[in-house]
């Protein structure tokens, strides 16, 4: 093993001398910016699509660049009607998927049950194998007007009520698969908290929930963060959640983009739509970012003040 | 190499038959010795479910044993292909499919585009109904296969008097909130132009009435889905009424769903489904899959093929499948076809952009 | 004491919501996939294994199978040296520019998948290397990368830099630091980041559709476009046969690893 990493060393040595000690965050971006850069590539085609007009004699993008598609967008209502819905989806769905990954994540962490961490732990994973279009066709069976939920209720002397298909059906879908990932995210970060401080700040008479709101929470900070940012443009370039569980009448901005790629064939406004999007969806990230501080963002040294 | 000979000598046994030779009449004159190389497959573009069962029992099954051709399927969307065969044969790459089930009206759009390779010299093209025919091209881009009408289709323990007999009904309170549609709205155009008291002759330069009637129906809050979608909706009792292709319903009933269907008095739209074979391929690929739509189109392939589908193929000598005699969503008698609505394909391919903004801006308010 | 019970009580109820909205469809799902009848439902409609028999016997099920392992691996071999040396220089070498690189890397995020998945594919497309396994794996890496970078930052966060120092100043070669004390603190967070690379590869179907032909299908693609049409309970039976591998996968790891991995990231 030593002499594995003596090799590393010494080949090190060579191709990577000390002094090249302060290009070394670059070199180790290098990859994850190469990786994204292909996409960027991605980008670059759309974005030269997106300033091409479609003509539906030929089904031709236009030869010259115009700035119709963009136009067109801006004066489009129900574009903006679907712009709102998804960032008022994404605002909530980031704020209830935090509220309920925080405790699940806490408990995972905290609990003396070797047995139980584990079991939360598996249960996490769970919904990622049955796929998000055959959970949706679970959901029915749960709520729907004739689904288990409404039978209990109906036996109960209430309802029917209409719990799929609506707006509330999409968050609903959108948090459950989100869960995952925020719990994913936050868990590390409660790990490295020292239980010590949450019992010191107990012994002082903190009652528990001022201890986890002043203690916890602030000290957990880094995974929150992390999962809010995560969740919020996962949940704001969403595409399959409206579609299934949104009855048709309750599209987020990439089901926009769906139909202008395949269902109008008009890749220039499909591209036009995605481009908004990304830019849209950047400068609320940026914003999250510089609000929740991105110093807390594995920026240690800057977190430190 | 023993596999080629036996098959070989298979094929060349059932070249002799009566039947299997009328399939395949080779359009180069050279006949059977200058016949192009044998794909090992060819990849064929298809619909899942029914309509894979459809094709497969009546057209696939049938083809590789005259030639020994095995079939494989891409299942994808016919949407969803439409970009990637697009971008292949634009990027000069060998396309994803050999042939492509498509709709007429996508396969109008790849047309415009000049994809795919001329139909014209299939010999079993003589003799099919007109409809057959694609409009606005000089030759053959495409053929189109079959006709199907888009029905009311309804649960039948909601209306234990009897089929509904207007569209109207969709707008009944008693269902707000049980109807559905396809979430693009396309089948429903037609019926609603009449419905909501206009013309479908007008169609499409005057459709105040067809738009108005599908604002109501937003007012009803309908569910917006696609074919897999009706069929566990109506199971699932969350719906009671869809306008749906025949077969789709046709479906459902046979696995159990309590579903029947009705073309209103208004009349229903109805449109066709088409195949053709993408430019790009390697010119013995190109003979084979041009074989294969000729034999599509035999009687005896369609006869297979719409049987599955419930729906009446171009081919004037298939009958109706049992169940679907005197079904007017499979039309024999003239008072079934003055039901049927008709929008040209080049009309509905011009404005599709168009309709799908307004019906989404109606759909998404 | 009372402050205590209470506590759990609140944390409790709140799991006890988050088991049952991740249990419940998958529950749904196992039953329905043991139906006789043809549509999936629940309760089901009579007994028998009729959809496993189908699913086994299923030729393109099981290579859309295989497939989707060797992308899932291409994916996850590609994710962890990229997303672990991105988390660490972001933690620890402070890069110039730090808001606009992290933007820059959310970008999988923010891009819609039809945008990502059309994008991609005129790409390859252009570069000739569609039509195989691996572009399909490198796209989900791609499209998935900040959720590696994340996994490990958020484990690089908790690790003491002043043993890193603590090492450089004992003259430690950089590389030893590197593999005996870095990593090792790390190794958490890749371990949680390389899983969801490559369950959420396994999974991906948006981009892989427009990334895949008929004979380079992946899994969830295949399960996407038949469902199109009519859902049937194969899918279902597809999904349980899915989950128990995925169960047997979970119990090896904490067999070898021990799963308490993911969530002890301060011992090295």
């Amino acid at each position: 093993m030593i002499r594995v990493l003596d090799f590393l060393e010494s080949l090190r040595a060579t191709l990577w001398p000390r002094a090249a000690r302060r290009f070394e965050a670059a070199a180790f971006l290098l990859p994850a910016l190469l990786l994204v850069g292909v996409l960027v590539l991605g980008l670059a085609w759309m974005a030269d699509a997106s300033l091409r007009l479609l003509d539906t004699e030929t089904f031709e993008l236009s030869e010259h660049w115009t700035l119709a598609n963009y136009r067109d967008l801006l004066e489009n209502d129900t574009a903006w009607i679907v712009l709102g819905r998804s960032v008022l989806g994404a605002a909530v769905v980031t704020a209830v998927t935090l509220a309920l990954a925080f405790p699940y994540a806490w408990v995972m962490v905290r609990t003396g049950s070797a047995w139980l961490r584990k079991l939360l732990l598996v249960s996490l994973f769970l919904p990622f194998f049955i796929g998000q279009v055959v959970r949706a066709y679970g959901w029915l069976i749960v709520l729907g007007k004739e689904g288990l939920v409404n039978q209990l209720l109906g036996a109960l002397g209430m309802g029917p009520f209409k719990m799929i298909y609506t707006y509330g059906s999409v968050l609903f879908g959108l948090v459950q698969y989100m869960l995952p990932f925020a719990v994913l995210l936050i868990a590390p970060a409660v790990t490295a908290i020292d239980e010590e401080v949450e019992l010191a700040s107990e012994t002082l008479g903190a009652p528990w929930w001022r201890t986890f709101l002043e203690v916890t929470l602030p000290l957990a900070r880094p995974g929150l963060v992390a999962a809010a940012m995560v969740v919020f443009t996962l949940a704001l370039t969403d595409y399959a959640m409206p579609v299934i569980l949104g009855g048709g009448t309750n599209d987020f901005v990439a089901n926009m983009v769906y139909d202008a790629f395949f269902r109008t064939s008009d890749s220039g406004m499909g591209s036009a739509v995605a481009i908004a999007l990304v830019a849209a969806a950047t400068l609320l990230a940026g914003v999250l970012l510089t609000w929740l501080g991105a110093g807390t963002l594995g920026f240690r040294g800057e977190a430190k003040r | 190499m023993k596999h080629d000979d036996t098959f070989e000598s298979r094929r060349r046994a059932l070249l002799q038959a009566a039947g299997a030779a009328a399939v395949l009449l080779p359009f180069s004159r050279a006949g059977l010795a200058a016949e192009p190389a044998k794909p090992k497959e060819l990849i064929v573009r298809v619909w899942g479910g029914e309509w894979k069962d459809a094709i497969d029992g009546g057209v696939s099954k049938g083809f590789t044993k005259a030639t020994g051709i095995a079939i494989k399927y891409d299942e994808t969307e016919d949407n969803e292909l439409q970009p990637k065969l697009w971008a292949a044969v634009k990027q000069k790459r060998r396309p994803p499919v050999a042939v492509n089930w498509d709709t007429t009206t996508n396969a109008t759009k790849s047309a415009l585009k000049n994809m795919g390779e001329d139909l014209g010299d299939l010999t079993n093209l003589k003799g099919l109904l007109p409809v057959a025919k694609p409009l606005g091209f000089d030759g053959w881009p495409l053929v189109n296969v079959y006709s199907y009408v888009y029905v009311l289709a309804y649960r039948t323990e909601a209306f234990p008097g009897g089929a509904p007999k207007s569209w109207s009904v969709l707008l009944d309170p008693k269902f707000k909130g049980r109807i559905a549609l396809y979430n693009d709205g396309i089948g429903f155009h037609p019926a609603a132009q009449v419905a909501g008291g206009g013309k479908v002759e007008d169609i499409p330069k005057n459709m105040k009435a067809c738009w108005d009637f599908i604002a109501k129906l937003k007012a009803q809050k309908p569910l917006l889905g696609e074919d897999p979608d009706f069929t566990n909706w109506f199971q699932k009792g969350e719906i009671d009424l869809a306008c749906t292709i025949v077969t789709n319903a046709r479906g459902a009933k046979k696995n159990g769903v309590k579903v029947a269907w009705t073309i209103p008095q208004e009349g229903a739209k109805v449109d066709t489904d088409a195949l053709w074979i993408p430019k790009g391929l390697p010119a013995n690929e190109v003979y084979w899959a041009k074989q294969y739509v000729n034999y599509a189109l035999t009687a005896e392939a369609q006869q297979g093929w719409c049987d599955g589908l419930g729906l009446p193929g171009v081919n004037p000598n298939i009958k109706p499948p049992a169940d679907m005699v005197g079904d007017p969503a499979y039309p024999t008698k003239p008072e079934d076809f003055a039901k049927l609505l008709r929008v040209p394909n080049k009309i509905q391919v011009e404005n599709e952009k168009e309709w799908f903004g307004k019906f989404k801006k109606i759909m998404q308010s | 004491m009372n402050g205590r019970r209470a506590r759990d009580v609140v944390l409790w109820s709140v799991v006890a919501v988050n088991l049952v909205a991740l249990a419940a469809p998958t529950l749904i799902i196992l039953g329905a996939s043991f139906t006789a009848g043809n549509i999936i439902t629940f309760p089901p409609d009579g007994f028998s294994f009729k959809w496993y028999e189908k699913v086994f016997a299923s030729e393109t099920l099981r290579d859309a199978f295989w497939r989707s392992l060797q992308a899932s691996l291409v994916c996850t071999a590609a994710s962890i040296p990229a997303g672990t040396l991105a988390a660490l220089a972001l933690a620890r070498r402070r890069p110039r520019f730090p808001r606009t690189l992290q933007l820059y890397l959310l970008l999988p995020f923010t891009v819609p998948l039809i945008g990502s998945g059309m994008g991609l594919m005129m790409l390859f497309g252009e570069l000739g290397i569609l039509g195989q396994v691996w572009p399909v794996g490198l796209a989900c890496c791609i499209i998935n990368l900040p959720f590696m970078i994340w996994a490990v930052q958020a484990s690089v966060n908790a690790l003491d830099p002043d043993l890193e120092n603590a090492a450089a100043t004992c003259g430690a070669a950089p590389t030893h630091a590197f593999f005996t004390i870095t990593l090792p603190a790390v190794t958490p967070g890749i371990i949680t980041g390389a899983l969801l690379m490559f369950v959420l590869a396994f999974n991906e179907f948006l981009v892989s559709l427009l990334l895949t032909d008929a004979n380079t299908v992946t899994l969830p693609v295949s399960i996407y476009n038949s469902i199109r049409n009519v859902i049937t309970p194969d899918l279902a039976a597809v999904s349980v046969v899915y989950i128990l591998v995925a169960g047997l996968a979970i119990a090896l790891l904490d067999r070898m690893v021990g799963l308490e991995i993911f969530l002890k990231s301060k011992q090295s």
